[in-house]
């Protein structure tokens, strides 16, 4: 392969946080990451990754950088960027950096230094990238054509990127392989619903300090982050109700409890709404007449604009900020309140997901990097193969010391037996 | 719609903290009015002695409004100095300072005693106590107090029985619109979030030994099984541990569960409920922490004397056993909803801080007759308290109709 001489950025000298506070951090998502630390680790131990050049492109704190530890342990050269300007954490960069790994992101940033950063990250040309929502993706095909025609491979984070990626797919214009993370059972059925789930309400009461017990919960969209945010809420005593398109889905809603609805018959009760649909404007101006006086308002999905906080800010007459990251918006005599400027509840206005989450999202990832690594794919969309999906969950349940039974033969379909009686056509 | 029609404000830390909590406190601004219109508190001193933030804020400012003279007092590690500052600006007396030590605390508490309060509502019965030791002249002039917790109302009838209180006291704690809400809910939630807070783990799966099934054991089990927890409780009581049973619970001795126990909540009240021995059998990695009570009911002592206690994280210490094995101990043992994060939720301390509010009315128009000893919170008053609540709510109450009253007292 052809060396392109790449144009590297000036490493910062100035320290942006506390090394030894970040090893610490680091330290404790690895004591409660039995999948990455054991089963993952081991997996890598192979050598395929050895000189592999990989991009890790996800919120930069503890969780992230214990997944970059240990492909760098494995022998990967880690280029570390962040997924969102303002959740990269100063103390974990410092931690990294000490230990050799390169990172390109600083904490306290805005749009522009993130672009910058994931372009520095470019500029290390990465065989792989570990990306969120396509990000360094999408901006190598832009920005650094050249190197976007080297890359082996992508595994991508969340549905949004998923979708990002079919699309260029679909135009012609993925020449590699990747790997949709979102898609694999370990990912969606417990990031998605049980730590999105989890640390939303956990949110929503720490910044509230509202009580959940008798709350009237409005969840907007059942997918499994609204199925997690539901549970949970409906767990802790909440009355709980949900708005969603989908027939089959409210169905499954309204026989898991919930009271299902339309807006204007839901919203008027709410004391607490939340969307997690993944679009756009899911609680918008025409809903603004429902809400009732004293509502808070969060969102759990992609978009910051899931609550169109433009539309009430326009709307509104008089605009305060009572605690930190409530903004409270006067529609005539009533008082709307929205946290963390609707950006993700639980990352901007929380701590992100529970470690045990993460530790399986990052086995999807770390396995799917090296599964890239060393299979024959087509170019385009790959979904991570069931037996590795299957091995990250049993080696989790190995660490709680469960062991499975197997199928007996006599536990069998008997179809073999039946199927030999049957003329053939 | 003309954005430039809209004004923003940006209020003080602990003002704007304040205004956000009274939205959540119907009931209190419904007392605060029957007391403005009835004049009760006029004229009279009243010492609050709760945990200086911005739900107890709200009743030592509710209180000043409806007319009587009002002084706060609280020890540094639970004030909040925003609030503290909102509260001196309004005109309050306040004996408070973020971060003030042992000793400065107690010359606050002296000064705060000085201002001589007719009426004293405290939290933990520490200031009753203080009074009682070295002010026996302003317990002589002293109307009455009102006590908001459980470890604070048992030393008060400890006391009474020895004849050693001198005053009437109230046990707000002990009304059923306190312990069934407050200490099931309001502690039950807030310390079982404040655990996944701190340590940004899940409860689901993990086994959880609640020790103690009273009020507050009761509320951490069902908000942790909420999460998803296995929880095991711990109880010497045979009808309490019969009840955890019942609730879905298994119960086994803390030696028996020490063994499994990946969190244990000491939820006692009581000193050394959880011992060196029990520690010594706990997994490796295991989280010790304190809902309701204090650092008391775990064996701290034992783990400082280890000498290898070490900040793991913020709000965790980690010892290492001489076995190998580790545990953590959240917020140094303190109840943690407290310590680390913003205690009780806002519609149950309305409840409390409600109570408390009728316990003044209450000592301020009856207490005067009244012998020294612990009395209950009126039953007119807890009911004020839920039906202000219900309302609020939506809710409507069934009617009680002469057949139903007849049907009650029919035999």
């Amino acid at each position: 392969m052809d060396e392109i001489a790449v144009a590297l950025p000036e490493s910062t000298t100035t320290p942006v946080g506390d090394a030894s506070v970040g090893q610490a951090k680091i330290e404790w998502v690895r004591r409660h990451s039995p999948v990455l630390n054991g089963f993952v680790r081991e997996t890598l131990a192979d050598g395929a990754l050895a000189g592999v050049r990989i991009a890790v492109v996800v919120h930069l704190e503890a969780k992230t950088a214990f997944l970059a530890t240990v492909l760098a342990d494995a022998g990967a050269e880690v280029i570390v960027a962040g997924s969102n300007p303002r959740t990269t954490n100063g103390d974990v960069v410092e931690a990294l950096r000490a230990q050799g790994l390169t990172v390109v992101a600083e904490p306290d940033g805005d749009y522009d230094s993130w672009e910058r950063e994931l372009l520095a990250a470019a500029d290390y040309a990465p065989d792989y990238i570990i990306d969120d929502g396509a990000e360094l993706t999408m901006r190598m095909a832009q920005f650094r054509p050249e190197l976007y025609q080297r890359l082996q491979g992508v595994s991508e984070e969340t549905t949004t990127g998923t979708s990002r990626l079919h699309a260029m797919s679909a135009a012609g214009k993925l020449p590699f392989k990747t790997l949709t993370a979102n898609d694999a059972r370990c990912k969606h059925l417990f990031d998605n619903k049980f730590g999105t789930g989890q640390t939303t309400v956990q949110a929503l009461l720490n910044l509230t300090n509202r009580q959940i017990a008798g709350a009237r919960v409005v969840v907007v969209g059942y997918g499994f982050v609204g199925r997690g945010i539901a549970q949970y809420a409906q767990a802790m005593g909440a009355r709980t109700f949900v708005i969603e398109i989908d027939p089959v889905r409210a169905l499954e809603a309204h026989m898991d409890g919930h009271t299902i609805g339309a807006a204007k018959d839901v919203l008027p009760t709410a004391t607490m709404v939340v969307t997690a649909t993944g679009g756009m404007r899911a609680i918008g101006e025409a809903d603004f007449p429902y809400l009732r006086d004293d509502v808070v308002l969060a969102n759990a999905g992609h978009h910051d604009l899931e609550v169109d906080v433009d539309a009430l800010a326009a709307a509104s007459t008089l605009t305060t900020e009572p605690r930190t990251n409530i903004v409270t918006y006067r529609l005539g005599d009533r008082d709307i309140h929205v946290l963390s400027g609707g950006a993700l509840v639980n990352i901007a206005g929380g701590s992100g997901h529970p470690v045990e989450i993460m530790d399986l999202t990052f086995a999807v990832q770390g396995l799917g990097i090296h599964y890239l690594a060393t299979t024959d794919l087509a170019d385009g969309v790959h979904i991570i193969p069931k037996h590795l999906d299957d091995a990250i969950a049993a080696a989790k349940l190995a660490s709680l010391g469960v062991t499975l039974d197997e199928v007996r033969p006599e536990q069998e379909d008997d179809s073999a037996d039946w199927l030999e009686g049957i003329p053939s056509a | 719609m003309n954005a430039s029609m809209s004004e923003t404000v940006t209020p003080s830390a602990g003002q704007g903290r304040i205004d956000w909590a009274l939205r959540g406190m119907p009931v209190l601004k419904a007392i605060e009015k029957r007391l403005t219109e009835s004049g009760t508190l006029v004229g009279l001193r009243v010492g609050v002695a709760l945990v200086l933030e911005p739900k107890t804020a709200n009743l030592a400012l509710a209180l000043n409004r409806a007319g009587a003279d009002v002084s706060v007092y609280c020890v540094g590690r639970n004030t909040d100095g925003r609030v503290a500052s909102a509260l001196a600006e309004a005109g309050l007396q306040v004996f408070a300072e973020e971060g003030a030590g042992d000793e400065r605390d107690l010359e606050l508490a002296r000064d705060f005693l000085r201002t001589k309060p007719d009426i004293l509502l405290d939290d933990g019965a520490s200031l009753i106590r203080l009074a009682h030791r070295e002010f026996p002249e302003l317990v002589a002039s002293m109307l009455g107090a009102a006590e908001e917790t459980t470890s604070g109302v048992r030393p008060l009838r400890a006391m009474n029985d020895e004849g050693a209180l001198h005053i009437p006291v109230i046990a707000v704690n002990d009304a059923k619109t306190k312990y069934l809400f407050d200490n099931v809910y309001g502690t039950g939630q807030s310390c079982v979030m404040a655990m996944l807070d701190i340590t940004n783990l899940q409860l689901a799966g993990r086994n959880v030994v609640v020790v103690g099934y009273g009020w507050v054991g009761t509320g951490v089990a069902k908000h942790a099984a909420a999460m998803g927890a296995r929880v095991i409780v711990t109880e010497l009581d045979p009808i309490k541990a019969l009840q955890a049973l019942h609730d879905g619970y298994r119960v086994l001795s803390l030696a028996d569960a020490a063994p499994q126990a990946e969190v244990i909540f000491a939820a006692t009240g009581i000193a050394g409920v959880v011992t060196a021995a029990h520690v010594a059998d706990l997994p490796s990695g295991a989280i010790l922490c304190t809902a309701g009570g204090g650092a008391f009911e775990l064996p701290m002592d034992y783990l400082d004397s280890t000498g290898t206690g070490r900040i793991v994280r913020e709000a965790i210490t980690e010892y290492t056993l001489p076995s190998g094995k580790t545990v953590q101990v959240i917020s140094e043992g303190d109840c943690l909803n407290c310590a680390d994060a913003e205690g009780n939720p806002i519609e149950v301390m309305d409840l409390s801080l409600s109570l408390q509010a009728l316990a003044a009315e209450q000592i301020a128009t009856e207490a005067t007759s009244w012998a020294p000893g612990v009395y209950p919170i009126s039953v007119d008053a807890e009911n004020a308290v839920a039906v202000i609540r219900l309302r609020h709510e939506g809710a409507t109450l069934e009617p009680l109709t002469d057949e139903l009253t007849a049907a009650m007292r029919s035999w």
